[in-house]
């Protein structure tokens, strides 16, 4: 049973004159992963930036259209985008956790929004995140050594902890296994498609083997255009668009 | 005084204002997305609220009490007796007040006695009225923040954007600094030129500040000879020293010397910067000088001075040296290196590629650390006020003594002499034309650097 | 025309040749800043020589005197301390907080934004003594405030310093990576909490060590003093930041004066004294670097 967490009405991005993203249109639902798929360059990590408002964060970006989570415009004058990152959480390309303490890293969201009242419901919020990142019994023995001593994996791991452990509806990963070995990326996946059950995932990837392990829904991107959207299994084994066969098939990417 | 007690006070209620906000806050707290902001920020809420407008009042009753106190004070019976003329009216009434805060100051005048006492009174007077309207204001403050604690309030924007003007404040500091270096030297040099035509300020030859009075001003302010000295030693004998010395150095740093030893040297070069410009003038006056008038001596000149141009740039060369040093290297670092691989790849020898090839290419970077160097040069003050001396002659020869702008802007202020006379406002004057010359090479180097950089970026 | 011939006569001479002026202006670089360098020795050596024998417990816990044996640096210490204070106080906040705004929330490409970051890029290269006639002009012929006081020279050295600081910090500032910003926004913290929880922390030792090297140089300015007046002869050391006053580096341009030729071990004691002072400060500011720059 899904239901729709994130849906967005002719979306278009510009960066300044340049439009990024042209007329998107997606329903995102919950308890399931949504991959973007596409040509580097495609619009892909910018349509996943404007859905947590980072954009907002580069200077001349501006998006209009309409998304909405859970029926509510996330681009309203009445939505704080702070409220929103909190409910909408974000794993990056590279990991970057913060030259802190592992414990730290993971303490600070919990922390600016009033999620523990005391050390021992930090300890417990601490705890169940490592855990459903996969990372406690490795690192449960040296919470407060650096989390930039971890190696890449487990960074990457660490970030996910700390998206989790401010409870969000909504985690979107913007290509969170290119910095990866292979070992660390099976891990990850992993990890995401034990995630799933609690939350809404969209995954971001150049990697067209790893949309097809991971996820139910693919989108496929080009030049800023939604070309198809589906089941995993149909966009793979019997895309409708030619664009789409063309891409999955190597003939271009 | 009353008044540091109070702002005291009123840091104090917004202490109790930030804790009490804060408990009362986490009352208000049912756990996620009950409140818009966390308790700690009600609390920066409630003592912004508390403080700001008790600040503000405290500003405002400060600039305002002085003249209160003067119109009580002039009320006063025993006022009659003032003299009508303002400067003795001001006289008399400020060592009034400084009888006032201490009853051990000595006046010229009995009747600033007489009116010690009414003064005294009147401020009491006023700074009591002027303590309870800062804690009013505060308290008002403090009521006002109290009715916007609730739940829905958004605290943290409120408090961020009080950060954000904070912020903003700071970086106005800037164009405040700026704008009162240029009002001020603008204004007083404006003073001067009432005095003093511009023109035979900026071309006459004749500098004697200190017979000039009455009609003879225009002859006696030719600052000719000061820009010749402040040329004649900070960019031309200051230079001729800095600039091989400086350049070679950077070029045996950069293209010689190993790892290891760049590592050592360099910093080592660089405490010549740190080292305090009196020193260097204390150096230049005790050591330097004396060489140099022996030798002017046993080369034939008569009566050679102990203060000479030559000790002064030659001190000043030196202190300028890293400065060049670093310009250099940053210059010579722009040049990509494969301009350098390709003059080795035809059998160039390294110095055949450094003086044909790297030294071209970054010539504007380094031309522009020149100019650097020379408006530093002519603004340094210490060496030439301990080295170079109070002549003010044209000549070419380094031996002579010699003076510059830097140097008659300091005799000018120093000493006891009234503000307004045109002998201390030419200092001003002085300081303006040091202010537009540096200004436009900073301005002119500056941009040659960050074209010179952009063109190998 | 002749053939040139790798093997010839000719081609072995000129190479010769080549060979010896790279290595005289090899030795000429080498010669450049072993003479820089050589007169940095003579300069420390002699200042040791004629002042290590004047530092005694007299010497720096006395103050100003008109006689040599009795005369001490105290004073001129004290004042110069309460001179830092004042200048750090102000110029610390104020130039961080300016850097900041510059670097994470100054709207770009806007007219007023471009003039402050010119003013602070001139600031910094404006002669100091500039800074002298500001003071005297503003703070003491304007706002009335004490001559000769550590106040009015500490804030005329706070205008001085504050562009340094800025432009240290804004270095600092740049040098943390976008990364650490954008973590701590997707996890919901605001502009201002993303600055101030992350990248000020990380940026301070690099701010620190700016503040000290520009607070090193106020310590050692002497001409824009000058202009405010802290030339006076102070016997005993000033009380708070409104009395009258001198510095170190004053003190040393007051005693280079003196005729009696005693004066020049005091001089040089003073020195020590404050190139002490100083390297300690870089000292420690080298310290800082090494110790908490975090290489990205």
């Amino acid at each position: 049973m899904t239901e729709t967490k994130l849906t967005a009405r002719n979306v278009d991005v510009y960066y300044g004159q340049k439009k990024a993203i042209d007329n998107v249109s997606i329903d995102i639902d919950n308890g399931l992963v949504t991959a973007f798929i596409g040509p580097s360059g495609c619009g892909k990590s910018t349509f996943l930036r404007s859905l947590n408002r980072m954009n907002d964060t580069i200077a001349d970006a501006r998006v209009t259209g309409e998304i909405l989570l859970d029926g509510e415009d996330i681009y309203a004058a009445s939505m704080d985008p702070v409220a929103l990152r909190a409910r909408v959480g974000m794993v990056f390309q590279k990991p970057n956790p913060f030259p802190k303490s592992i414990y730290e890293n993971i303490a600070y969201g919990p922390r600016i929004h009033g999620l523990a009242s005391n050390k021992a419901d930090m300890d417990v919020v601490i705890e169940r995140s490592l855990t459903k990142a996969g990372l406690w019994e490795e690192v449960k023995d040296r919470l407060h050594d650096a989390g930039t001593a971890l190696s890449g994996g487990q960074q990457q791991r660490l970030c996910i902890a700390r998206a989790i452990a401010v409870s969000p509806e909504v985690i979107l990963m913007d290509e969170p296994c290119s910095a990866l070995d292979p070992i660390a990326t099976a891990k990850i996946e992993e990890l995401i498609d034990e995630l799933k059950e609690n939350y809404a995932i969209v995954i971001v990837t150049h990697s067209m083997q790893q949309a097809a392990r991971v996820s139910q829904r693919t989108a496929f991107f080009h030049l800023g255009n939604l070309v198809e959207y589906g089941e995993t299994d149909q966009v793979f084994t019997n895309p409708r668009e030619e664009k789409t066969k063309d891409y999955i098939t190597g003939r271009y990417g | 005084m009353i008044f540091t007690a109070v702002l005291l006070a009123v840091f104090g209620l917004g202490l109790v204002g930030w804790f009490a906000a804060r408990a009362r806050a986490r009352l208000l707290y049912t756990g996620r997305g009950s409140m818009h902001s966390m308790p700690g920020y009600h609390g920066w809420h409630m003592a912004l609220w508390i403080v700001a407008p008790a600040l503000l009042a405290w500003g405002v009753w400060s600039a305002i009490m002085p003249g209160l106190v003067e119109s009580a004070v002039l009320a006063d019976p025993a006022a009659a007796q003032l003299p009508p003329d303002a400067m003795n009216r001001a006289a008399i009434l400020a060592d009034a007040n400084a009888i006032a805060s201490n009853p051990d100051a000595v006046a010229f005048n009995p009747l600033s006695n007489a009116l010690a006492e009414p003064m005294r009174a009147a401020q009491q007077r006023f700074g009591l009225i002027g303590s309870l309207l800062v804690v009013i204001a505060a308290l008002a403050g403090g009521g006002y923040g109290f009715t916007k604690l609730r739940a829905g309030f958004p605290a943290r924007t409120q408090v961020e954007r009080a950060v954000l003007g904070l912020l903003l404040t700071a970086s106005l500091m800037a164009i405040l600094t700026t704008f009162g270096i240029v009002a001020s030297l603008v204004f007083e040099a404006g003073l001067f030129f009432r005095d003093v035509s511009p023109i035979a300020f900026l071309t006459g030859t004749h500098w004697a500040p200190g017979n000039a009075a009455g009609a003879d001003l225009d002859e006696n302010f030719g600052a000719v000879p000061l820009f010749w000295g402040t040329i004649y030693i900070g960019a031309v004998i200051a230079m001729l020293v800095a600039i091989p010395l400086g350049l070679m150095s950077a070029i045996y740093l950069t293209q010689y010397a190993s790892g290891r030893i760049r590592k050592i040297l360099k910093p080592i070069l660089e405490i010549l910067a740190g080292i305090p410009t009196v020193v260097y003038g204390y150096f230049a006056a005790l050591t330097v000088a004396p060489i140099i008038r022996d030798f002017a001596g046993s080369m034939g000149m008569a009566n050679p001075s102990t203060e000479s141009a030559l000790a002064a740039g030659l001190v000043m060369g030196v202190m300028i040296i890293p400065f060049v040093s670093s310009m250099a290297d940053d210059a010579l670092a722009a040049v990509p290196r494969a301009m350098s691989d390709g003059s080795l790849a035809l059998g160039a020898t390294k110095s055949e590629t450094i003086k044909k090839v790297l030294l071209p290419a970054a010539l504007p970077g380094i031309v522009a650390g020149v100019m650097l160097a020379i408006s530093r040069a002519i603004g340094e003050t210490m060496i030439v006020v301990m080295a170079a001396g109070a002549a003010a002659r044209l000549s070419v020869n380094p031996f002579d003594s010699m003076t510059t702008v830097t140097y008659q802007i300091v005799q000018l202020l120093t000493g006891d002499q009234e503000f307004n006379s045109p002998k201390t406002l030419s200092a001003f004057a002085l300081g303006l034309v040091l202010f537009i010359v540096t200004l436009i090479l900073n301005i002119i180097a500056l941009r040659v650097v960050k074209r010179f950089r952009e063109a190998y970026d | 025309m002749t053939d040139a011939g790798w093997q010839s006569p000719e081609f072995a001479r000129r190479l010769a040749k080549r060979h010896a002026a790279e290595r005289r202006f090899k030795w000429l670089g080498f010669s450049a800043i072993a003479l820089s360098l050589a007169f940095l020795a003579l300069l420390l050596f002699i200042m040791l020589r004629n002042g290590l024998g004047g530092i005694d417990w007299q010497f720096l816990s006395g103050s100003d005197s008109t006689s040599a044996n009795v005369a001490g640096v105290w004073g001129a210490t004290k004042g110069s301390l309460l001179t830092m204070l004042v200048t750090l106080l102000l110029s610390f906040p104020m130039g961080v907080l300016a850097a900041v705004y510059l670097e994470e929330f100054a709207p770009k490409n806007r007219r007023w934004v471009e003039w402050v970051e010119v003013s602070i890029n001139n600031l910094a290269a404006v002669p100091s003594i500039i800074f002298g006639l500001l003071g005297l002009a503003v703070f003491i012929n304007t706002l009335g405030f004490p001559r000769s006081s550590p106040l009015v020279g500490g804030l005329t050295l706070a205008l001085m310093t504050m562009p340094v600081i800025v432009i240290s910090g804004r270095n600092a500032i740049k040098a943390v990576p976008p990364s650490i910003r954008d973590a701590a926004l997707a996890i919901g913290a605001s502009k201002v909490q993303t600055v101030f929880h992350h990248v000020l922390p990380l940026a301070l030792p690099g701010i620190l060590t700016g503040t000290i090297i520009g607070m090193a140089r106020a310590l050692g300015e002497t001409a824009p003093l000058l202009m405010i007046g802290m030339r006076a002869f102070v016997a005993t050391p000033p009380g708070g930041i409104t009395d009258p006053s001198s510095v170190l580096p004053m003190q040393i341009f007051l005693w280079s004066d003196e005729i009696d030729k005693a004066f020049v071990q005091n001089t040089s004691a003073a020195i020590i004294v404050l190139l002490v002072f100083l390297l300690a400060m870089n000292g420690l500011a080298i310290y800082l670097r090494n110790k908490f720059e975090v290489r990205w």
